[in-house]
C-alpha cells in the first residue's frame, strides 16, 4: 500500500501544476485580449479594463450560478430511488466515496439513458450532486461502479466543477468581448483615421487578427484543462479506491458501448466522466476529454 | 546614499513579511491538518455507533432461528461490549476489527440456515450491516489518508522543525482487519 499513494500522487501532482500552468495562460489571453480591443478602438488600455473586466466578471459569475440548475435539467435527472435494487447500491457507493474522500455525501440522482455515463455537478463540496446513468448501474458491476463514483467524487474533491465553470466563462467573456469589439470597429470605425504611419497599421492589424482568434485559442486552452482535469480525477479516483483497474474496466465498457441518445447541451459534456457526444470528434485537441485507450493505460500503470 | 538604505530597508522588510507568511502558513497547515486527522476520527465513531445500534436488532431476529449456536452469537455481543471499554483510537479499531470478524463468522453460518436466509428482517440487517462495514472501511482510509499527510507534513523540512516546537509528534495508522486485507466488497 506504501507504493501506490506515492505514484498516484505523482500523477495528482503533475496534473495540478499543469492545471495552474494553463489557468495562468487563460488570465493572460484574457488580459490580452481586452489590451488588444483597447488598442484597435483607439482607447486607453485603462478605459476598456475599467468596462470590459467587470463584464467579464459579471458573465462569468452568472454562468457559475445557473450551472447547477441548468446542468440537472438538460440531463433530466431525477433523485435516486432507494427502493430499487440497484438505484440503492448507487446510493451506497456514494456514500462510502464520500468517507473516504472526507466529503459531506452529495446528493444522488439517476439519469434515464442507456449508456454509460455519469457526471458531478454543484457549487461547493458541502452542497454537490453525483449523477449516474441507468445505463451505468445497470451494466457495471460493484468495482467498476465503484470506480466511476470515485472519479466523480474527486471532481467534487478538486472543485473542477469551479474551475470548469469560470473557465467556461472566461472562454465566453472573450468571445463576447471580441464581437463587441469587432462590431464596435466596422461600425463605428472613426478613430482608426489616426492612425497615420505604417507602424501603427501593422500593430492594428495583429490586434485584430488576435482578437478574431482569441476565442479559438481560449477554446482549445478550456479543451487542454478539461483533459487535465479529466486525468486527475482519474488519478485521485484510483487513490479513493485504491482500485485502479476498476475504472479502467468501466471505462473499457464505455469504450465497447456505442451512445445512442445523448441528452442535453454540448456545454454540459465535459462533466460527464466519458464524452457522450461526437464520437468522431472524441480523440482530438477538440475534445474534453483524453482518449479512453491513454486513460485505460494510465491507470493499469498505477 | 539615502536611497540605497531606504532600499535595502525595504528589502529586509520585504524577507522579514515572507519569512512571517510562509511560518503563518507552515503553523496553520498542521493545525489544519491534525484537524483533519479527529474529523476522520468522529466519522469512523459515528459509522460504528450506526454499526452498534444494529446488533441488538440483529440478535434478536437471528436468536430464534440460530439456537444451537450460541458460541457465535456471543461473540458478537461480547465483541460489541468490548469496544465500549476501549480508549484510543488504536484500542477502538483493534476491538473494532475483532467484532468484524464475528459477524462476519456469524453471517458465514447464517448460510447453513435457510429459514433465517428467507427472513425479510434478517436480510435487510445483513444488507445494513455489511453496508455499515464497508463504511468504516472506508472511513479508516480516510483516517489513515490524514495520518499521512499529517505525518509527511511534520515530518518533513520545514514543517519538523515548527513540530518540534509545538510539541506535535507523528499519528499512527489504523490497522486493517486480519482475515481480509481489502475491503469486503458487497455484490448484488
Amino acid at each position: 500500500m506504501a507504493e501506490q499513494p506515492r505514484l498516484v500522487e505523482d500523477h495528482i501532482r503533475k496534473n495540478k501544476r499543469d492545471t495552474v500552468l494553463i489557468c495562468m495562460f487563460m488570465v493572460v489571453l484574457l488580459f490580452s485580449v481586452i489590451f488588444a480591443i483597447g488598442l484597435v478602438l483607439n482607447a486607453p488600455p485603462i478605459v476598456t479594463m475599467i468596462i470590459a473586466l467587470p463584464v467579464s466578471l459579471f458573465y462569468i459569475f452568472i454562468t457559475y450560478s445557473f450551472s447547477v440548475s441548468s446542468v440537472i435539467a438538460a440531463a433530466g435527472a431525477r433523485p435516486a430511488n432507494p427502493q430499487n435494487r440497484e438505484e440503492k447500491l448507487l446510493i451506497y457507493k456514494v456514500e462510502e466515496m464520500s468517507l473516504a474522500a472526507g466529503l459531506p455525501t452529495p446528493k444522488v440522482y439517476v439519469q434515464d439513458s442507456h449508456d454509460i455515463n455519469a457526471f458531478a455537478t454543484g457549487h461547493k463540496p458541502d452542497d454537490a450532486i453525483i449523477c449516474a446513468t441507468a445505463g451505468a448501474i445497470q451494466k457495471l458491476n460493484t468495482e467498476q461502479l465503484e470506480g466511476v463514483i470515485g472519479h466523480e467524487m474527486s471532481h467534487i474533491k478538486n472543485r473542477d466543477i469551479l474551475v470548469m465553470t469560470v473557465t467556461v466563462g472566461v472562454v465566453g467573456a472573450i468571445a463576447l468581448l471580441a464581437e463587441i469589439a469587432i462590431r464596435l470597429l466596422f461600425f463605428g470605425g472613426g478613430s482608426r483615421g489616426n492612425r497615420r504611419d505604417s507602424g501603427g497599421a501593422i500593430i492594428l492589424v495583429i490586434a485584430i487578427i488576435f482578437i478574431i482568434l482569441a476565442p479559438i485559442f481560449s477554446r482549445l486552452t478550456y479543451l487542454a484543462i478539461s483533459r487535465k482535469r479529466e486525468y486527475l480525477a482519474d488519478a485521485d479516483g484510483a487513490y479513493l479506491t485504491r482500485n485502479p483497474e476498476g475504472l479502467a474496466q468501466a471505462l473499457e465498457k464505455i469504450k465497447a458501448d456505442f451512445p445512442d441518445d445523448p441528452k442535453g447541451s454540448k456545454t454540459v459534456a465535459p462533466l460527464y466522466i466519458a464524452n457522450p457526444f461526437k464520437r468522431a470528434l472524441r480523440d482530438s485537441i477538440w475534445s474534453t476529454h483524453p482518449p479512453i485507450d491513454e486513460r485505460i493505460r494510465r491507470l493499469r500503470s498505477m | 546614499m539615502d536611497l540605497l538604505l531606504i532600499a535595502v530597508i525595504l528589502l529586509i522588510v520585504l524577507i522579514i513579511v515572507i519569512i512571517l507568511l510562509v511560518f503563518w502558513g507552515i503553523y496553520n497547515r498542521i493545525i489544519r491538518t491534525e484537524n483533519q486527522i479527529d474529523n476522520a476520527w468522529a466519522q469512523i465513531d459515528v459509522q460504528m455507533k450506526r454499526r452498534a445500534d444494529l446488533i441488538p436488532n440483529l440478535m434478536e431476529t437471528v436468536r430464534g432461528y440460530m439456537k444451537h449456536e450460541r458460541g457465535t452469537m456471543e461473540s458478537v455481543t461480547n465483541a460489541r461490549a468490548a469496544i465500549m471499554s476501549a480508549k484510543t483510537p488504536q484500542e477502538t479499531n483493534d476491538a473494532s476489527n475483532i467484532l468484524t470478524g464475528a459477524l462476519k463468522t456469524l453471517f458465514a453460518v447464517a448460510e447453513n440456515y435457510p429459514d433465517l436466509k428467507a427472513n425479510q428482517n434478517f436480510l435487510q440487517l445483513q444488507d445494513e450491516l455489511t453496508h455499515t462495514e464497508d463504511k468504516i472501511a472506508y472511513s479508516r482510509q480516510h483516517y489513515n489518508d490524514s495520518v499521512l499527510v499529517y505525518n509527511n507534513t511534520i515530518e518533513t523540512f520545514p514543517g519538523n522543525i515548527f513540530a518540534n516546537w509545538m510539541g506535535r509528534k507523528a499519528r499512527q495508522m489504523l490497522q486493517v482487519p486480519e482475515a481480509s486485507k481489502e475491503v469486503p466488497k458487497v455484490s448484488f
